[in-house]
């Protein structure tokens, strides 16, 4: 018998009972309709964190601090927590409780390292800016700005275009809240100046900065509450900050960004190579890596139900072909008598119990992607729960997550089918043709 | 009538069962059929025709003694080869006809070809063949619930030829039918027996219908105790040796 025979007569035979067949399909329906949303909740989310990463530099991205810094924030945190981490001792040399500076040395061995491009090793700088207004308002407001991490960094915009970094101008990606408060809307503010204003504590002397602005940033997790400048922007902020420390202070660096190839190097292996020289770094991942967890958990939670309703489906599977096998139990004794195999016909009733699966495979993940597209563009719409994020979409159906999702169940009704398959292709034929 | 016997048999037994419980439903067959041949195999229910049959067709493996077909020890033969057998050589038409209601008529009929695997315009094409022969080719496309019981069994007769098989095995195939529906059936089985040479071997209680075989094999018992020829037939086979048979007596004193 032709493979393709069987496979025909397998959906045909699916369609004798329709009933029977309809509602083992349904069970087979929610287990896959439950993964195949998890799956694509979790692509969404994990998507929407990459653009995150990809918008602080990537996945080459390192923020690197002496390693006394690392262990002095390490100690402060935990000492909120637990008492088992000691005080950390007074330095004369620091300027910050627990920080201490990059050192010349340090700096010298860092742009050494193999894998790490020395040319975008940044210093990372705390800018302090009293308040940002415009020529459209009255208004103030506070804002805190950073400039933005060297490497290939995408900051995600809904207008605009990317911050030139080396421009010799002033330039600012701003928040799209601060784009109404200033009384603009995302289009127009493009190519307008704000002015970021720096109020000397002691003198109450104002320093403005009138800072043009190339783009709206998309809100997200990890940029929020953060607007980006370019290089010159925040070094004269910076030395603005910064004119009454000692300058042996104030070319003290307490963090860098910069970015290695991560396509040859592993995290792990530069993460040890700064270790040596007493530098600690940080991926975006490790910043981030929390958030994850967090979705991770809740989503294999999900789809652990989702395994357990496909588990309840897979005896539906079991439960449907034994009742065919017993009322096809004749029809197996003729297609015996006339010279089918007994693999033949365990092979017909697998592939019934395999297009089961396929069918409610299928269902599940078309009635998934049909509600996960109105679930994003409701989300998305004003008042939406997702206003705010544009670029984030709930749901994203990746083809490697479909195919794996369509195959997982189809070996699952495979196996569960090859029970009532064996008894079917055991009949005695002449057995089978005596049955009433 | 060729000399060859197509189907060589020999102390042939078969028991269900065992110690106890163990029932044995033939007692030492020794038969030969020949090609062309039309054989009926008659006795009561529960005599051993059924099982006999079912041997003979290779659908069933004996206890002990021995089945050659065409002069080949079946024992020997491989479940494959056994299937192949079946499908290729032996027709089989059943008193409850067997066939898949829901499905056309022309589906059932190419159920053997599908089987073998014959591609879709072939299968189609002999089917229509042997659906002619029968006179149903108008009715292809019907659902077969929708015919009568000998349109039924004409349909079967259809899906017993379109392989062009050297037996059809007939297991009570007048069984279900009133008396002119069941004369077609036969002129139709004796029909393909003189004109196509197929061999029959017809399974029947029907004291009538096995009249017009050739030959009668009357079985009780799980054992042959009598053979005869149908009166304008002189039987020249070579069946001297199972004439005489010592259960003669006790199986008529049990007809009584």
């Amino acid at each position: 018998m032709k493979i393709l025979d069987i496979i025909k007569d397998a959906n045909a035979n699916l369609l004798r009972n329709k009933l029977r067949s309809f509602l083992t399909i349904l069970a087979i329906f929610i287990g896959s309709f439950s993964i195949i949303s998890t799956s694509a909740i979790q692509a969404g989310v994990n998507d929407f964190i990459d653009s995150q990463v990809d918008s602080y530099g990537g996945d080459g991205y390192l923020a690197i601090v002496s390693k006394d810094s690392f262990d002095a924030l390490e100690g402060l945190q935990g000492s909120m927590g637990d008492g088992n981490k000691t005080p950390i001792e007074y330095n004369p040399d620091k300027i910050q409780t627990g920080m201490s500076p990059i050192t010349d040395e340090q700096m010298e061995k860092l742009k050494k390292i193999e894998g790490i491009d020395a040319d975008s090793i940044v210093e990372q700088k705390t800018l302090d800016i009293t308040y940002i207004t415009s020529k459209e308002t009255d208004k103030k407001y506070l804002v805190a700005a950073e400039a933005l991490p060297p490497g290939n960094v995408k900051v995600d915009v809904v207008t605009g275009k990317q911050l030139d970094l080396r421009a010799d101008e002033y330039q600012i990606q701003l928040e799209q809240k601060y784009v109404s408060a200033l009384g603009y809307t995302n289009e127009d503010i493009i190519d307008k100046e704000v002015q970021l204003v720096v109020v000397d504590e002691y003198t109450r002397a104002e320093k403005t900065f009138d800072a043009k602005v190339v783009g709206v940033i998309a809100p997200g997790v990890v940029s929020m509450g953060q607007q980006y400048t370019n290089n010159k922007l925040a070094d004269d902020i910076y030395e603005e900050n910064t004119k009454y420390y000692p300058d042996e202070i104030k070319t003290q660096t307490f963090a860098v960004a910069a970015n290695f190839d991560y396509e040859k190097y592993s995290v792990d292996d530069i993460k040890d190579k700064l270790e040596e020289i007493g530098l600690s770094g940080m991926t975006i991942e490790d910043i981030i890596g929390t958030i994850k967890t967090f979705f991770d958990v809740i989503l294999t939670v999900f789809k652990i139900f989702g395994l357990i309703a496909l588990i309840a489906a897979a005896i539906g599977i079991i439960n449907t072909l034994f009742m065919s096998v017993q009322e096809r139990t004749r029809e197996i004794g003729l297609d015996k008598a006339l010279g089918m195999s007994s693999s033949k016909v365990f092979l017909s009733f697998s592939l019934e119990a395999i297009a089961l699966g396929f069918w409610g495979s299928v269902f599940g993940i078309t009635v998934s992607m049909i509600l996960g597209n109105l679930v994003n563009t409701a989300f998305h719409a004003e008042g939406g729960f997702l206003e705010a994020f544009p670029t984030f979409n709930l749901a994203t159906y990746t083809i490697p997550d479909i195919i794996s999702v369509t195959v997982l169940i189809m070996v699952i009704a495979f196996l569960s089918g090859t029970l009532p398959a064996r008894r079917a292709a055991h009949k005695n034929p002449i057995d089978a043709l005596r049955y009433e | 009538m060729s000399k060859r016997p197509l189907l060589c048999v020999r102390d042939l037994h078969k028991s269900y069962g065992k110690r106890d419980a163990k029932f044995e439903a033939l007692r030492g067959i020794d038969l030969d059929i020949f090609e062309g041949e039309s054989v009926a195999i008659i006795g009561k229910s529960g005599s051993g025709k059924s099982t006999l049959m079912h041997l003979l067709a290779l659908l069933d493996k004996p206890t002990s003694g021995s089945i050659k077909l065409s002069g080949k020890d079946t024992s020997k033969l491989h479940n494959r080869k056994l299937n192949e057998l079946r499908n290729k050589e032996f027709g089989f038409v059943f008193q409850s006809f067997f066939m898949n209601s829901n499905d056309t008529v022309l589906n059932n009929v190419i159920l053997p070809l599908k089987i073998s695997g014959v591609g879709f315009r072939e299968r189609r094409r002999r089917a229509m063949e042997a659906l002619k022969i029968v006179e149903l080719d108008d009715k292809a496309k019907n659902k077969a619930n929708d015919l009568s019981g000998g349109q039924k069994q004409r349909v079967c007769i259809a899906r017993a030829i379109i392989n062009n098989p050297k037996v059809i095995f007939a297991d009570e195939p007048t069984g279900n039918l009133d008396s002119a529906t069941g004369e077609r059936i036969e002129k139709l089985l004796f029909g393909l027996n003189e004109k196509k040479g197929i061999t029959l071997i017809i399974v029947t209680h029907d004291q009538d219908l096995a009249d017009k075989c050739q030959r009668q094999i009357h079985i009780a018992d799980g054992q042959i105790f009598k053979e005869s020829y149908r009166e304008d037939f002189d039987g020249d086979g070579d069946n001297d040796g199972m004439r005489d048979n010592n259960n003669i007596h006790h199986i008529d004193i049990e007809e009584e």
